[in-house]
């Protein structure tokens, strides 16, 4: 695949992101496929933060380790960043007079990489503009130097800014310096032919992409509290709250929150909570409650490295074994994983049905790495259904009996449900262990019969459940098993290598039986993962019995990228 | 009364001040025209959460300490079904006490009655928040060493829409006070005095008949003096109430003009106007 990287890295607060999102959606628009993936530190200003676009006219959705370009905002990016550059890139940098150590300039020859100063504070002081306005500029030299038109970045300050025209003549302004800096210059970087086929598609986070799924999916309310990388969810819900008319609630910690989803859920609305591990621990005893009461719920895990505060900021796929055994007491639960903008988008209906149709609780787990990353995505939303399981409404109410609603005798253990305020018998959902119809029964009968109603809800769910993906040729020798963000690298390598690839969507409960036909006819099977444990493998361990030749584990806070794969893997 | 009656086996001590609110809250139902299918009533655990057993009406007896957060989240969900939470000092004020904090001062719509016997019943007699200093107490058999939470104190400092004080041996008055909680567009909180004979030694049902005494509404400063000071006399009835302050929902931006109600909205939405945005 024909690919070129440009990374832009700077203090947090200097414009990083802005450069990034800019460059990514005009080149998405003029035919190329954009992957942007942040990196930052957490504070909130001064800290190194970056941001990594890969361009191609194939599709992309990873990030190389070593980049074409690499524009940075200060000296310490040179310090930092310089040794990422390819070999014939280019460096563009804006500290005056900046003299490079022995070490890096022997390195800058080596590797034939030009050096661009741009003088940004000259060039806005002479504009009378603001440096906030160096962004425009940066971008405006980016543009030029991939040899795309300036027009394209005018059209799309204008729809930002057409509004204030006093603004947008002086981004005009930034753009033609820009331009006519870069023309001074002989560096060129050649992009492959655009490909018409990317500007008619989306780009947008994962956090983007799962907010509109919910809402999409049904869901009425969100109640949460602020935790990265759960956050951008959280505020994108609340951004488009005018349009949506979903209710969002900041709640005062994580228990409230998923304690107001499982009131709203109970009262017949859909509704979803958004954390990470560490409120995700603080919710457990809330989700044991789902498992007794049967209560529909979903919460979305984004996970970043723990134990602990961990790694704030950084992405990690730690937290499965939890959501698979989180809460104390055994009762049934779903657990699926999203890998990229699209299926963050499509699982939020298959979670809210599952979770509805089975009356338990259905968590979705995204990383960092997928919340905060910019995909060039379709997303389409046709085939999905609202299903609402056994819920009684209407006429049906007429024909209930105040046990049926947790009838141990219900076929697949999924009985009635029916909504507080409903002209029917009444019950009560209850955290004790209860009979029929919700009252308290201690009964070691009862005991057993209510466990295994709940129980066998797992069978059902387990045959509902789609096998893992397959991807790649059907005679290759290398079987890769992974699940979340790895899915993204490891289909970049299947572009140019011979491996195939099984994915795993749904994690809980675990199918296993189209992994171990594919097993048994690889040469060689591969575990790749971003924890310590290999988690999803001791899953499929346990399940099945299966154990892989080789396992990839990456635990660094940093996304699993080609270059992980391409050492260990072929 | 028998609507709301349920078959299964009451299991309170005798001379427990359960008995009065479970019978006042019937009544309260009754009196204000809510057949069982229209309420829906959830409990915290502790001696008054086995009450779920005891009368019929859609009910959810969820976790220690978390039912106003449970109960918040339905009634936003669906404003139609009066949601009325019941809890101990325990739950409310140890285990739960920032809910209730927030829920205060988000002033969703729903009812919260404090079954205030001031100790753990239910697991046999441990010190609360509201337990008087020095009394020996299941985990502090030679005393406990905290000053009690002055609770009446710091509800008001809260600035709550609703402040009531009842009794479980007044029942005809708490009767009346939870109608007008229930009524009440906004938080409601109900604290009620009641008698734990088997754990609370320090303050029983004679006690508080002799020190409970009937009052109007007060203004809002009247209403806290008369909240705090208990040193004389106990003041009970509604004590405080703001019928003007509007709640959570009525103020969410998103959501005004809308009719329909959460529970009413849960179907597919096509959201292709939203997802042009990222073209």
């Amino acid at each position: 695949m024909s690919r070129i990287s440009i990374k832009i890295v700077g203090a947090q607060g200097q414009g990083v992101n802005s450069v990034g999102e800019m460059c990514a959606k005009g080149l998405k628009r003029a035919g190329y496929c954009v992957f942007g993936e942040r990196e930052y530190m957490s504070v909130i200003m001064n800290g190194h933060s970056s941001y990594q676009l890969e361009i191609s006219n194939e599709k992309v959705r990873s990030t190389q380790e070593k980049v074409d370009v690499l524009v940075t905002f200060n000296h310490h990016g040179i310090k930092k960043d310089l040794k990422d550059i390819k070999e014939n890139g280019i460096l563009i940098h804006q500290t005056p007079q900046w003299k490079f150590g022995e070490e890096d300039q022997k390195f800058i020859d080596v590797n034939s990489i030009k050096v661009i100063y741009l003088p940004t504070e000259d060039i806005l002081k002479k504009l009378n503009a603001k440096p906030v306005l160096g962004n425009v500029l940066i971008t405006s030299v980016v543009w030029s130097l991939i040899e795309r038109s300036s027009d394209e970045l005018k059209e799309m300050v204008r729809e930002r800014f057409g509004h204030k025209k006093d603004l947008l003549a002086l981004n005009y302004l930034c753009i033609d310096e820009g331009v006519k800096f870069s023309g001074s210059g002989s560096e060129k970087v050649c992009l492959p032919e655009p490909d018409e086929k990317w500007k008619s598609q989306l780009l947008i986070t994962g956090s983007q992409a799962m907010g509109l799924g919910a809402i999409h999916a049904g869901c009425r309310a969100l109640f949460g509290y602020p935790m990265t990388p759960a956050s951008p969810l959280l505020t994108f819900l609340a951004e488009i709250q005018g349009e949506s008319k979903m209710l969002v609630k900041q709640a005062e910690d994580e228990i409230t929150a998923v304690q107001m989803m499982v009131g709203a859920m109970h009262a017949g609305t859909r509704a979803m909570t958004a954390t990470s591990g560490g409120g995700y621990d603080l919710m457990t005893e809330t989700i044991s409650l789902c498992g007794i009461s049967e209560t529909p719920a979903v919460i979305v895990l984004a996970q970043r490295p723990g134990p602990g505060t961990g790694l704030p900021t950084w992405t990690a796929q730690g937290d499965l074994l939890m959501a698979v055994s989180a809460g104390h007491g055994e009762f049934p639960r779903a657990v699926m994983s999203v890998s990229d903008a699209e299926d963050s988008f499509s699982l939020m209906m298959d979670a809210f049905n599952f979770s509805e149709e089975f009356q338990i609780p259905v968590t979705v787990l995204t990383e960092k790495q997928i919340a905060e990353s910019l995909f060039t995505t379709e997303i389409s939303d046709q085939k999905s259904v609202v299903r609402r399981g056994r819920l009684v409404e209407g006429d049906g109410l007429k024909l209930l009996r105040a046990t049926d609603r947790y009838d141990p005798d219900a076929p697949d253990g999924v009985s009635a449900r029916w909504l507080p305020g409903s002209d029917a018998p009444t019950y009560c959902a209850q955290s004790y262990e209860h009979n029929a119809d919700g009252s308290f029964d201690e009964s070691a009968e009862n005991a057993i019969a209510q466990a295994k109603k709940r129980m066998k809800k797992m069978e059902g769910l387990k045959r509902a459940l789609p096998e893992p993906e397959y991807f790649g040729s059907e005679n290759t020798d290398v079987l890769i098993v992974s699940w979340g963000s790895n899915k993204n690298a490891i289909l970049d390598l299947i572009e140019d290598e011979s491996v195939a690839y099984l994915h795993y969507t749904y994690l809980w409960p675990l199918k296993t039986e189209r992994l171990v036909e594919l097993a048994a006819k690889a040469k060689k099977t591969v575990l790749v993962e971003g924890n310590v444990q290999g988690q999803l493998g001791m899953l499929i361990k346990q399940e099945c019995g299966l154990e892989f030749n080789e396992r990839v584990l990456k635990f660094d806070g940093r996304a699993t990228g080609l270059s992980n794969l391409n050492l260990s893997v072929l | 009364m028998k609507d709301y009656n349920c078959k299964n086996q009451c299991t309170w001590c005798d001379g427990c001040g359960n008995y009065g609110i479970l019978t006042a809250i019937k009544r309260a139902l009754i009196e204000l025209g809510l057949a069982p299918h229209q309420v829906l009533i959830c409990f915290d655990v502790g001696c008054h959460g086995n009450m779920s057993d005891t009368l019929v009406g859609y009910r959810f007896h969820g976790l220690h300490g978390r039912v106003i957060s449970l109960s918040a989240g339905a009634a936003l969900a669906n404003p139609d079904v009066p949601v009325i939470a019941f809890g101990g000092d325990g739950a409310c004020f140890s285990e739960g006490v920032g809910h209730l904090v927030h829920a205060i001062r988000s002033n969703y719509n729903m009812t919260f009655i404090l079954h205030n016997n001031g100790n753990y019943g239910l697991t046999t007699g441990q010190a609360s928040s509201l337990t008087p200093r020095g009394e020996k107490m299941d985990m502090a058999p030679l005393g406990t060493v905290e000053e009690p939470l002055n609770s009446m104190d710091f509800v008001f400092s809260l600035n709550p829409s609703f402040v009531a004080r009842g009794f479980n041996g007044n029942i005809s008055q708490l009767t009346n006070i939870l109608k007008s909680a229930i009524y009440h567009q906004g938080f409601s909180y109900v604290d009620v005095l009641q008698a734990c004979p088997t754990y609370n030694k320090f303050v029983s049902h004679e006690y508080l008949l002799e020190k409970c005494y009937e009052c109007e509404p007060m203004n809002f400063e009247t209403a806290r003096k008369a909240a705090v000071d208990t040193s004389e006399k106990i003041a009970t009835g509604v004590l405080y109430q703001d019928k003007t302050r509007p709640t959570f929902l009525d103020q969410l931006e998103a959501r005004k003009g809308i009719d329909s109600r959460l529970v009413d909205e849960v179907k597919k939405v096509d959201v292709s106007a939203l997802l042009a945005k990222f073209s």
